[in-house]
């Protein structure tokens, strides 16, 4: 009945890794769609719009990404569409996404200098074309560095989706441990692939973020 | 508008691609099931020997075996489902799977949920550990840590028999506690017979049995009301008892027949 | 929508739910403190660039920041038995935090310490401050306060992170609402409470860091 921790269960593990990032990309286009519409209402001129933004941020920041996704999981059952971990996961991971580069955005915006918005103003420019044209590009270019230090989160977080039974790298990991009880080496293994996946991207949004310093050091 | 529109169809397109507006639509009984030509039946994947993963990756074991004959039965197209210990009711109710063949222990609580059939499978549950600790009844449990699969049966047996001062450590699955045991953080558990031929393999003459708990049949489990699917599947498991293919199944995974209670329905 | 909402369970069972979220609140101010002194020392070797020293907290910190933290949490309950360190469910819970938060805190410290310009200590020399004043008031003070809003930030998130301890069965609000909705199938009302309760606890500590911030980063301007 048992089996030896072999090729064949390495090869399981390693090729679940397309699920996770499958899973990380969905979030992160989500969570980015999300994200601009929450940063674009955080800096809005209408007040309802602004409070709606920073009580999604707040109540996305403030309670663990475990629970969004339970509750996303258990609630869609409710509102009568079928529980599945991959749509429940998908969905929990993009509001949770979205919070935060909302916030995060949010910040790159207003590091605009204000002289920028004055500027457009004067120029007579509408709302659209301000922030297409002058705020949002200079704003995206602060924004790659923590954007970039988020997607190892947002990584990461996928890994919670094992919980309620996606089967991305995590769950692939305690699957097989199941079978082989080898939790060492599974682990150890399951480990160095979140590593080689985040690795990278820690190391470039570093690069940027010197980069950065040194393009606006004065 | 047509902003909304737009996103509305995106949004339904979105769905599409991961496949939940085509997803399943709830069956209440058979005529149901065999004019929609499929079944849909949640199993556990994580379960050896019931339910497991074949090198292919695919659902496979004891489970997946009756699902197969139950689905051959119906003369449908079966679709197996993998579900997680946790999640196997909510599954059933939200109507994502018509049927649950997924080790599903026969408890009063879970009665409140599901409605089961006869049962199909049966285990018996052991307090486990360490050859040299002298553990021989309930009270032996006191002041030790106990490592038990949360919400299993076992779970719920040690918690009505242990005394106050023992520990009861709830892990997320089976696989979690005998880690827990393996690893020598807790010096005992819970589990089944099959659990426990399975640790002996892997670590032999390392634990001993100390006492059973009870004695576990395992049900096929629907939505309460489909009385019309639960009788066919009862019907159904009369005749493959007696035919001797279930048992086949039986012996092939599990090693050995199928205990007496499960064959007399107790 | 004809679900029918229950949630007798929950409040049934709320003393446990209060008791795990004490356990909540011990791990997360125990590994905050923790975590803190793990990061002063961390931060101190790798800006004096002692070599090997700041080499292995650069391991530590990728390690720790590049992997889940429930793969972390597995790894301290499970394997590390297998070299004779052992801890109960709780304490490894906290050792996980701990080791956890120190690597980001590390980080954030070291960000603090190097925003010091050198001139401000020039400056402190010529007032003829001592060295310890100097260090007091020029260097610390303003690095803390520099920091401080990341680094609580980055505590808020760890005490949300602590909801995955269960998993090696520690008993914390999220093994509590586990129990409790294994034992019910209440399980949206259950997560739906224990959500709100993470939410008060976020808001209380972001409440308490802003007071211990307003009290503790006061320039000394009224003397």
């Amino acid at each position: 009945m048992f089996r030896t921790f072999g090729p064949n269960e390495v090869w399981y593990i390693v090729m679940a890794v397309q699920w996770t990032l499958l899973l990380s990309a969905v979030a992160f286009a989500g969570g980015a769609a999300g994200g601009i519409a929450i940063a674009l209402a955080r800096v809005s001129p209408i007040r309802p719009l602004r409070y709606f933004a920073l009580a999604f941020i707040r109540v996305f920041q403030g309670t663990p990404l475990l629970m969004q996704l339970f509750l996303v999981f258990f609630g869609l059952n409710i509102f009568g569409v079928g529980i599945n971990p991959w749509v429940a996961a998908a969905i929990a991971l993009t509001l949770h996404a979205s919070a935060y580069l909302g916030e995060i955005w949010r910040g790159c915006i207003e590091a605009v200098p204000s002289g920028q918005s004055e500027a457009s103003w004067a120029l007579g420019l509408g709302y659209r074309d301000r922030m297409s044209h002058i705020i949002l590009p200079q704003a995206a270019k602060i924004s790659v560095a923590p954007t970039v230090g988020f997607l190892v989160q947002l990584i990461k977080g996928t890994s919670l989706a094992s919980i309620i039974g996606f089967v991305e790298l995590t769950r692939a990991g305690q699957i097989i441990n199941n079978a082989t009880f080898q939790p060492l080496t599974v682990f150890s293994l399951v480990a160095a692939l979140y590593f080689i996946l985040c690795w990278p991207l820690s190391l470039w949004a570093r690069h940027l973020e010197g980069r950065f310093a040194i393009a606006t050091a004065r | 508008m047509k902003t909304c529109k737009t996103v509305l169809a995106l949004a339904g397109a979105a769905a599409l691609a991961v496949g939940f507006v085509a997803g399943p639509v709830a069956a209440q009984t058979p005529d149901e099931i065999q004019s929609r030509g499929t079944v849909n039946i949640g199993l556990l994947v994580d379960f050896p020997p019931f339910g497991i993963l074949d090198e292919a990756g695919n659902p496979d074991g004891y489970d997946a075996d009756v699902a197969r004959l139950l689905a051959d039965d119906m003369g449908v197209e079966l679709n197996l489902v993998p579900v997680t210990g946790p999640n196997r009711i909510p599954y059933l109710v939200s109507n994502q799977v018509d049927i649950l063949v997924a080790s599903l222990g026969i408890t009063p609580e879970r009665a409140e949920q599901v409605d089961f059939s006869e049962p199909y499978a049966g285990i018996e549950i052991f307090v486990f550990g360490d050859a040299g600790l002298d553990v021989s009844g309930p009270e032996g449990l006191s002041g030790q840590n106990i490592a038990v699969a949360r919400a299993s049966t076992q779970d719920t047996a040690i918690t009505e028999i242990a005394p106050a001062d023992a520990n009861i450590q709830r892990f997320d699955d089976d696989a979690t506690a005998v880690q827990a045991l393996l690893s020598g953080q807790t010096p005992l558990m819970g589990g089944s017979n099959v659990v426990i031929s399975q640790i002996e393999a892997m670590a032999p003459d390392r634990f001993d049995t100390k006492f059973s708990l009870r004695q576990q049949s395992q049900a096929i489990a629907v939505r309460p009301g489909s009385d019309e699917l639960l009788d066919y599947i009862n019907d159904f498991l009369t005749r493959v008892k007696a035919d001797g293919s279930i048992n086949a199944l039986h012996e092939e995974w599990v090693g050995g027949p199928l205990p007496e209670f499960v064959v007399s329905g107790d | 929508m004809n679900y029918q909402f229950n949630f007798a369970p929950v409040i049934n069972n709320f003393d446990q739910l209060i008791y795990g979220a004490l356990i909540t609140i011990q791990l997360s101010v125990g590994a905050i403190l923790i975590g803190t002194l793990i990061a002063i020392p961390c931060a101190a070797a790798k800006t004096a660039g002692i070599k090997p020293l700041a080499w292995l907290v650069n391991v530590y910190i990728e390690v720790i920041r590049n992997t889940p933290f429930l793969v972390q949490i597995f790894f301290i309950y499970f394997s590390l038995p297998a070299l004779g360190i052992r801890f109960d469910p709780n304490t490894a819970a906290l050792v996980a935090l701990s080791v956890n938060v120190g690597a980001y805190a590390t980080e954030i410290v070291r960000a603090g310490i190097e925003s010091i310009n050198r001139g401000q200590v020039e400056a402190g020399k010529a007032l003829g401050l001592k060295g310890h004043q100097i260090f007091r008031y020029i260097i610390l003070k303003p690095a803390l306060r520099t920091i401080y809003p990341a680094l609580t930030s980055q505590f808020i998130y760890l005490m949300l992170t602590s909801s995955v301890v269960s998993a090696i069965s520690a008993t914390d609000l999220a093994a509590a609402g586990n129990n409790i909705q294994s034992a019910t199938f209440a399980a949206f009302e259950v997560y739906l409470v224990i959500t709100a309760m993470y939410f008060v606890l976020s808001l209380g500590f972001s409440g308490l860091f802003s007071f211990i911030g307003r009290t503790a980063f006061r320039y000394p301007l009224a003397r």
